[in-house]
């Protein structure tokens, strides 16, 4: 089995598809940080010397009558000047617990389509090249051929994705650090464990997309069911009522960043609750607010995983190959 | 009693689809004696690639059984796969990689080593050109690449469909050459062919088969026939029939003797001071005795 996923993984890196995809899941993370870098870089004394001079009339209103700009009376023109300046140089600071609730999703969806996208690539390649029989000519257990490709792109996959997170969160901190910036006590763990369920779940999805792929033997047919059910999947479970617990987009929230919350219709009853003024109880029947647990969003997915997963062994065991 | 290399007994394969179920195999009975180069012969559509898919696991029968080695085959054939090498229709490799880089794949997948990919690049004329992407090859170069591929393993048993499709008469000579010496050398190889004279000129054995059914097979000289025409010549062609009309042989048109004791012809053309110019047995090719059994096949199918 080794020497299979060895060969498996050759093949990945020769492959110059899968090359593409993983340097765009290199480059794109790295625009996002430079991005949010640039975003939220301190201000300069010549910003705040052309804001005091673009807001040089507010500062004098702000000197006259203080109370106006929100200001307690006999506030001095230095506390008119940050004012108004704030105004115009107003930006974030950069934090880590900002970003994992902002770009963080960003990088773990770019990197999870990239790595879906690769992993399909590969294999589709295999069936539409026809390569697939002349494999079986020299290894016909199929099973140890589905498995070897499943090792290879699962790791591919994941040690990219772990890679290129980690890289992300101890750029994003290092920035922080040079930037002398406050970091909260566990912020930057928290952010490293976020990257983690993030490469996990874009293994996962690599898994996903090359089970599927062997299951419909196409990239074309895998990658337009995939959008099918990303674009349709969100609205079927909102038609037949389903709370967003079922929703797929929640469930990835819940993994990555170790649980999320989502919205549910309480009875009207709840609401008469409500009017004498106690509010309810976090996850009672009348709070509006619950929560999604990690494992939930795991389950969800896993449970899904596991379905095409055998789907596909099963099918690439039993059908003849072309 | 010979060992079988391939055997076949009741194997039957259908296609089901919207239009209806398609017999491709039925009920057949192979059997490939060890060594010699048998041919495989059959009409387009007849069973052949189906039939070879199923022997090599790519298809799966759905009746009758079949091995390989005395192996079963799907279940016992990893323990022999490594015995068989084989080109199913057209070779099917990564168009985007290199031959060489196809290869080394393969080579790794069973675990030969680095040199036996030189050997077989070398093997098969492909050296120079090996390191060009395998969709920029020529058909002829496909060919030849899906051949070194079976070469990789030093095979017992070649399975050749079709295997000088795309090459130049030099090619082809080439590789007829080879499979004969392969035959010669012990490997048994099974060639599918739709070229009848190269099936005559290189294989020992043949099956014919029509509509996924066995139809003849046996040695190629059996198949064939023995000889039961002998072309005659002589300096006086009308003296020699009318002697020859005499002595009570058939003769037609071209001193077209039929018997099947030349020495009978020689003996009484002698004695009559006629001296042959020519004694040539007129044989039936394969190729009539194919066209003559799957024309039958043909006409039985419709009926």
């Amino acid at each position: 089995m080794r020497r299979l996923t060895g060969v498996e993984l050759t093949r990945l890196r020769w492959r110059r598809a899968v090359l593409l995809l993983l340097l765009i899941a290199i480059a794109v993370p790295v625009v996002i940080g430079l991005a949010r870098v640039w975003a939220t870089r301190p201000v300069s004394d010549s910003e705040i010397a052309r804001a005091a001079e673009n807001g040089a009339g507010e500062i004098a209103r702000c000197t006259d009558r203080p109370r106006q700009f929100g200001l307690p009376p006999g506030s001095t023109e230095q506390q008119c000047t940050d004012l108004v300046v704030s105004w115009y140089t107003g930006r974030e600071q950069l934090s880590l617990a900002g970003e994992r609730t902002g770009s963080g999703m960003g990088v773990v969806a770019i990197l999870t389509a990239a790595m879906l996208l690769a992993a399909t690539t590969f294999v589709g390649h295999d069936w539409n090249s026809g390569s697939m029989s002349n494999q079986l000519l020299f290894e016909p257990r199929r099973g140890r051929i589905w498995t070897a490709k499943a090792l290879a792109v699962t790791l591919m996959a994941l040690l990219t994705a772990l890679v290129v997170s980690t890289a992300y969160w101890l750029g994003i901190w290092a920035v922080i650090k040079v930037r002398d910036l406050p970091i909260l006590e566990g912020a930057l763990n928290d952010s490293l464990g976020y990257g983690l369920r993030g490469a996990g779940f874009a293994a996962a999805a690599a898994l996903g997309g090359y089970a599927l792929t062997m299951l419909f033997r196409s990239t074309v047919a895998t990658v337009g069911v995939l959008f099918v059910v990303s674009v349709a999947g969100g609205v079927f479970i909102a038609l037949l009522g389903l709370s967003e617990q079922w929703q797929p987009h929640k469930n990835v929230a819940a993994i990555v960043k170790n649980g999320t919350t989502y919205y549910v219709d309480v009875p009207d009853s709840c609401f008469m609750g409500m009017q004498s003024g106690r509010p309810p109880e976090d996850n009672s029947e009348c709070d509006h607010e619950r929560d999604l647990s990690a494992w939930s969003g795991v389950g969800y997915y896993g449970v899904a995983l596991v379905a095409v997963a055998g789907a596909s062994v099963v099918s690439f065991r039993r059908r003849d190959v072309p | 009693m010979t060992e079988l290399v391939i055997e076949t007994t009741g194997l039957r394969k259908e296609f089901r689809s919207r239009r209806g179920l398609r017999v491709a195999v039925a009920d057949l009975d192979l059997a490939v004696p060890a060594g010699g180069v048998h041919g495989f012969l059959g009409p387009n559509g007849s069973g052949k690639t189906t039939t070879i898919r199923m022997l090599l696991g790519l298809a799966r029968p759905t009746a009758g059984s079949m091995s390989l080695f005395g192996q079963s085959v799907p279940t016992g054939l990893p323990s022999v796969i490594d015995r068989v090498g084989a080109v199913v229709e057209s070779p099917k490799f990564s168009p985007n990689l290199t031959g060489r880089q196809n290869l080394t794949l393969l080579a790794r997948t069973i675990g030969v080593p680095r040199a036996s990919v030189d050997a077989a690049v070398e093997t098969v004329g492909l050296t120079g050109r090996d390191g060009d992407r395998y969709k920029s090859y020529s058909l002829g170069m496909k060919q030849r690449l899906a051949i070194a591929a079976t070469l990789l393993k030093q095979p017992d048993l070649l399975i050749l469909d079709e295997p000088t499709n795309g090459l130049d008469p030099a090619g082809i000579r080439e590789i007829r050459n080879t499979i004969r010496g392969l035959g010669e050398s012990g490997v048994t190889v099974l060639l599918s062919s739709h070229i009848l004279a190269e099936v005559q000129q290189v294989c020992t054995s043949a099956t014919i088969i029509g509509n996924g059914r066995l139809l003849a097979s046996g040695p190629v000289d059996e198949l064939v026939g023995a000889s039961t025409a002998f072309r005659v010549g002589a300096p006086d062609p009308e003296a020699a029939r009318q002697v020859l009309t005499t002595a009570g042989f058939t003769v037609a048109d071209g001193l077209l003797v039929e018997t099947d004791r030349p020495a009978d012809v020689t003996q009484a053309l002698a004695a009559a001071g006629i001296w042959l110019t020519e004694l040539t047995p007129v044989r039936r090719d394969l190729e009539a005795v194919f066209l003559e059994l799957t024309a039958a096949d043909t006409l039985g199918g419709a009926a």
